[in-house]
């Protein structure tokens, strides 16, 4: 459709004070010869929004709004679907930040509105990208996790799959005696409830279970899932929207515990198979039968080591304290010592601790075991009582190790892959757990990046941990449970209502043709102009989120309702083929071009700054609420991810005269906190890379920055812009400028 | 050396005398970190209470002695342990199970309780003598308040100047009031802290059926550890009475009116909360209130108040014991005071008095602060 533009300027907030509004109205009429801009005081007003809604009665279809800052305003100034808005934000980025009439800022308001003129003329509103789809849930794993989330999804009217590889459902749960209280005042064990679960998921209509059943293979994406099953021999398929991943855990290998006596002596024995016991009946020791008068819990039975668990199993301690009332409870004049590194009893727990603290025969101490040897049919246990700051020293019937425990996606061994090198050599290597082909298998995705979510360093799938927990790399399907993390029963359904929910989500947005998180409203998708791909690979490897399939001749494959939106493959691709319909390499391009850049011998030089949308966007409008004043060089453009960042526009801006180049993101490593998790690492790589061409090219590497901050971090941007000019400066002019 | 082995019967015998919230102590060490003593010397009731926990006391360790029963901790501890009562427990194991030896000072005062009422073992027959001269009545049937003189003014030279003040105020209002003298003996509070439960039920017991005997209804006290028994432990052995402070008898006498000032006292006075008043009482205002009262009065208070008091060091039977010149913590006290500017240091307590007064001849400043109990400013006042 032939696009009509409409220039709306508004002078409210300040904006008329600092800027020579008909000045720039001649921005827009002049130079890019729209033959419509108005100008009001008070645009966001009654009579300000007739003014530009009129007009797109009468048939713009486009309208610039220089105003205040994108992220405000979005209900006054939205047209529907078929109108493209482009905001200039004059109000945070100019007038509030720089010194009003100021020649310096009046061209940083020009620039400003050339830039958003330029993404007008190119940048097109969304179609949605629709498809029909199946609203079904699926839960992978029948124990207390899978089967909560499955009974929440159901009672919020979603049919709902269970698939469970045991003949029974429950996983752990179904195995224990009692669990420890869940409810007020805390002192008293509980029945774990399991029966009356499995029977009301039985009877819910809406829920399928599946059990002695496993997953064969799952095809397609989200909204669309073709999942493959075998259950007890015989295949079924299912039409799936969207999946939750319960699969649980497992007890670590207590045989690499023998250190605490595991497997030399007959009477050390792991916290579960104590409840194996207890479930069964008596508590007696291994070696003879006889019931146990005496018992030492062990906690951290290599948990919180890194030489066997690095991380806390978060329920053994509960867990030991609930066993020591079995043994209490069955001898009420039995001996129970419970050693440990500390007693993490969160929240309430504390008050069941104290319960069994009361208990007369209960000991608690902290300390490292020094060592565990068996005379005369009992176990020493010597422990150096590091609060006593001596040994001390029991005889006990029983040991226990409080043992901790390890998600299912964590393989055995890690998996291996053989290739075979140019010249001919066979080399294996070892596959990182950052990779889809990493974790046990489960799901088998037939996704080109692996058939399992790319998981932690300790096997957990990989997840924004603060804000987005049960999302995994893969748009669609939720984790909950001690698959995703260590954590009780009380937890793991806290978890599983969590996960059902943003299953749910999943389903409802891909319905609408939105992306499901966190661009939660979006409804562009990259389409790809495959005449020119070369079949680099390069978004099949690079899409965080495994969105590409691929097919025999490496062309990529896109599945739309896998994608996040955040341009990362855009960013990546060499051919700059890419595109979303709002946003896309040659929209940003134009945006460049624009910028007027002065001769050097003004020393006005010029920074362009992309910023992450996510977090430093935001703390630029802070930095502007907040009045916090800064450098009127820069030029800032918004970016979906700094991974979004296409190498070429730092060349275009390079070759143009930009002096320098700026990108601001999330944090990356370890603890990262961006928002599409390999974005800003992928930047920075790209970015390390660039900096190593510039010096070929003989100019300075420090023009090129990148720099990680949080929202909360607002103060820091003016700081970083103004370190940057300084360096800016320092290097010089780009030697660009006079060709 | 060889490992301890822990052992429940010793357990199970603290736990029996009255120490069974030992066994909920979860070590986080506010105990050590509040416990007054570590501003002069190490003491760890953190520790004490873990070896407890799993009966590894020495009860020949002459710590279980130091505690000073001032409830700091107690009333810090995120548990809930009382530790008082079990470092009550464990003396009790002591001293009447004769495990472990009682320091000699703690062991002949209360000997002399048990045998002639008074700790410093005077004659039973003169505990009325220091109001001899005073027009004090004996308490007969149908008194409506009977001034319980605790020993320490009781028979103490210096500290007498109490009950010889509390007199003199109760004269000038015009209460019916009169005294046992040698019908009363030693309240007992002390020697139940130092373990000596046998005793302390006699003591509690003896009196009881005195005060009964006499129609005694209403009583009023110097010391906040006759308070503190009378009023929280003589009730489970039959006490009916009522116990009342005098701090908060003149509180209410000033509020009705019946008690007014005619003399001004232009002096700086600081007011120390003593452990059995305060923190175990939670009588913190109307000491103030009085204070203040006073015409001239400009009233201060220590950086540590109120439930943060730091003890004067003479509770839980200390007042018998002897403490080495350079760990007694009532002189940091004094120190501050002086240091504060103030022209008096206001007590409200007869153990106090004395370590006070001690404190102050200890450190030779006898000239710069007076230690005076709230009873004579008000006396000095009327
Ligand atoms: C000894 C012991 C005592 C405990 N006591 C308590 C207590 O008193 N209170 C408390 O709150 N917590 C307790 N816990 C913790 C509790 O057991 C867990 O929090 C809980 O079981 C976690 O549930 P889940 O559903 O995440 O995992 P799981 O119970 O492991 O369930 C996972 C399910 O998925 C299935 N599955 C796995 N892989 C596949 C696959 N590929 N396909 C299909 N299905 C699959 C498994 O068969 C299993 O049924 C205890 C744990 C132990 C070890
Ligand atoms: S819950 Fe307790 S025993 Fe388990 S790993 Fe954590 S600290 Fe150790
Ligand atoms: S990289 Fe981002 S935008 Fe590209 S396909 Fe993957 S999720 Fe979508
Ligand atoms: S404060 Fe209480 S819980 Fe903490 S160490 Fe002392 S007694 Fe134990
Ligand atoms: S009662 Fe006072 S002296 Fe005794 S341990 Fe507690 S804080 Fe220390």
């Amino acid at each position: 459709m032939a696009k009509k533009l409409g220039v709306y300027i508004c002078g409210g907030c300040g904006i008329s004070d600092a800027l020579d509004v008909d000045k720039l109205c001649g921005v827009a009429t002049k130079e890019f010869k729209v033959e419509n801009c108005k100008s009001h005081p008070f645009l966001c007003g009654e009579e300000g929004a007739k003014l530009i809604a009129q007009d797109i009665q009468e048939g713009t279809n486009t309208a610039v709004i220089a105003a205040c800052s994108p992220r405000a305003k979005m209900d006054v100034f939205n047209y529907g679907p078929s109108v493209y808005v482009e905001r200039v934000s004059l109000r945070e980025q100019v007038a509030w930040v720089h010194p009003p009439k100021d020649e310096d800022t009046q061209m940083l308001a020009e620039d400003y509105l050339r830039m958003g003129l330029a993404r007008a003329q190119k940048a097109e509103p969304p179609e949605p990208f629709s498809e029909t789809i199946d609203k079904t849930i699926l839960v992978v794993g029948g124990g207390i996790a899978g089967m909560t989330s499955a009974l929440e999804a159901a009672k919020a009217g979603y049919n709902v799959c269970l698939v469970e590889k045991e003949p029974s459902l429950g996983g752990w749960i179904a195995k224990l005696r009692k669990q420890y209280p869940k409810h007020p005042p805390y002192r008293e064990l509980e029945d774990t409830g399991i029966d009356a679960c499995i029977k009301e998921l039985e009877g819910n209509s809406k829920i399928k279970v599946f059990t002695g059943a496993e997953i064969e293979k799952i095809e397609g994406a989200p909204g669309m899932y073709n999942v493959s099953l075998r259950q007890k021999g015989a295949a079924t398929s299912l039409k799936i929207g969207s999946i939750v991943q319960a699969t649980g855990f497992k007890p670590y290998d207590p045989g690499k515990l023998e250190y605490l006596g595991y497997g030399k002596y007959k009477d050390v024995i792991t916290n579960v198979q104590m409840e194996e016991m207890a479930q069964k009946g008596k508590i007696t020791r291994p070696s003879d039968g006889q019931e146990v008068s005496s018992v030492a819990f062990i906690q951290c039975a290599g948990q919180r080591d890194p030489a066997h668990l690095a991380y806390c199993s978060a329920f053994c301690c509960m867990t030991s304290l609930k066993q020591a009332l079995y043994v209490t409870g069955q001898n009420p004049d039995a001996q129970v010592y419970i050693f440990y590194k500390d007693m993490r009893t969160p929240g309430q727990y504390e008050d069941f601790y104290k319960r069994v603290q009361e208990e007369p025969g209960v000991f608690l101490a902290k300390g490292d075991v020094k060592g565990i040897s068996e005379e005369g049919g009992k176990v020493t246990v010597e422990v150096y009582d590091v609060l006593l700051g001596e040994n001390i020293a029991v005889n006990v019937d029983l040991v226990v190790l409080a043992a901790g425990i390890v998600s299912n996606s964590m393989p055995e061994v890690a998996p291996k892959v053989e290739a075979v090198t140019p010249d001919g050599e066979k080399k294996v290597t070892e596959i990182v757990s950052d990779s889809g082909r990493y974790a046990t298998p489960a799901l088998h995705l037939q996704y080109r990046q692996g058939p399992e979510i790319p998981t932690l360093k300790y096997g957990f799938p990989d997840s924004h941990f603060i804000c987005f927990p049960y999302e995994t790399r893969r748009t669609g399907i939720y984790a909950a449970g001690c698959v995703r993390q260590p954590e009780d029963i009380a937890a793991s359904m806290d978890d599983a209502a969590g996960a059902a929910l943003k299953a749910i989500q999943c389903v409802e947005q891909t319905a609408r043709g939105q992306a499901v998180h966190p661009r939660t409203w979006d409804k562009s998708y990259p389409s790809l102009f495959m005449q020119r791909c070369t079949q680099c690979k390069r978004c099949t490897e690079e899409c965080p989120f495994g969105m590409y399939n691929e097919d025999d001749k490496f062309n990529p494959l896109p599945n739309p309702t896998r994608c996040r939106r955040c341009g990362i493959c855009m960013g990546s691709c060499p051919e700059r083929i890419i595109s979303f319909k709002d946003y896309s390499v040659d929209i940003i391009s134009s945006m460049l071009k624009v910028i007027q850049v002065p001769e050097p011998d003004e020393e006005k030089p010029r920074v362009v700054a992309f910023l992450c949308e996510n977090d430093a966007y935001p703390a630029l409008d802070m930095a502007g609420i907040n009045r916090i004043t800064y450098n009127p060089f820069i030029r800032v453009i918004p970016v979906r991810c700094l991974g979004s960042v296409n190498i070429v526009w730092i060349a275009d801006s390079l070759s143009k005269g930009i002096d320098g180049i700026l990108m601001i993101g999330c944090k990356h490593g370890d603890d990262y906190q961006c928002h599409f998790v390999k974005g800003s690492e992928l930047a920075s790589t790209r970015m390390g890379k660039v900096q190593e061409t510039l010096q070929r090219l003989v100019l300075e590497s420090e023009r090129i920055r990148v720099e990680e901050i949080s929202i909360s971090e607002f103060k820091k941007i003016p700081q970083i812009f103004d370190e940057f000019m300084e360096k800016i400066k320092s290097v010089g002019p780009n030697p660009y400028k006079e060709m | 050396m060889s490992p301890a082995v822990p052992d429940k019967e010793t357990v199970d015998i603290i736990r029996e005398m009255g120490g069974g919230t030992l066994k909920i102590c979860y070590q986080c060490g506010t105990c050590t970190g509040t416990c007054p003593w570590n501003l002069v010397r190490t003491f760890l009731p953190r520790r004490m209470m873990h070896r407890a926990q799993l009966g590894l006391i020495d009860f020949g360790d002459k710590d279980i002695w130091t505690c000073a029963t001032c409830g700091a901790c107690a009333v810090r501890c995120p548990r809930g342990v009382e530790m008082i009562d079990v470092i009550r427990a464990m003396r009790k194991v002591i001293a009447e199970m004769g495990v472990a030896k009682v320091p000699d000072s703690l062991r002949v005062s209360v000997k002399n309780i048990s045998y002639v009422g008074n700790p410093q073992g005077e004659p039973e027959k003169e505990r009325g003598s220091w109001a001899q001269d005073l027009g004090v009545k004996p308490f007969a049937p149908g008194t409506e308040l009977l001034y319980y003189t605790c020993c320490i003014p009781a028979f103490d030279a210096k500290v007498r100047r109490i009950a010889r003040a509390t007199v003199g105020i109760l004269n000038k209002v015009g209460i019916d009031y009169g005294v046992l003298g040698a019908k009363e003996r030693c309240c007992g509070e002390s020697v139940r802290k130092s373990g000596n439960e046998t005793i302390f039920q006699e003591l509690a017991k003896g009196n009881i059926q005195a005060f009964a005997e006499s129609g005694v209804k209403r009583v009023v006290v110097n010391s906040p550890h006759c308070y503190h028994t009378f009023k929280k432990e003589y009730p489970e052995l039959g006490a009916e009475f009522e116990v009342i402070h005098l701090s908060q008898l003149l509180d209410q006498l000033i509020r009705e009116g019946k008690l007014k000032f005619s003399k001004e006292i232009k002096k700086k006075v600081i007011y120390h909360d003593p452990c059995y008043l305060g923190r175990h009482n939670e009588i913190y205002d109307e000491p103030r209130r009085v204070l203040q009262a006073i015409p001239g009065v400009q009233l201060m208070e220590f950086q540590s108040s109120r439930k943060s008091s730091v003890c004067c060091g003479g509770g839980g039977g200390r007042v018998w014991m002897e403490t080495p010149k350079e760990e007694r913590f009532c002189d940091l006290r004094l120190k501050e005071a002086i240091d504060a500017g103030a022209d008096v240091l206001a007590v409200a307590c007869p153990y106090c008095m004395l370590m006070f007064d001690d404190s102050l001849l200890s450190i030779g400043k006898e000239s710069t602060i007076e230690i005076k109990d709230i009873s004579e400013l008000v006396l000095e006042a009327l």
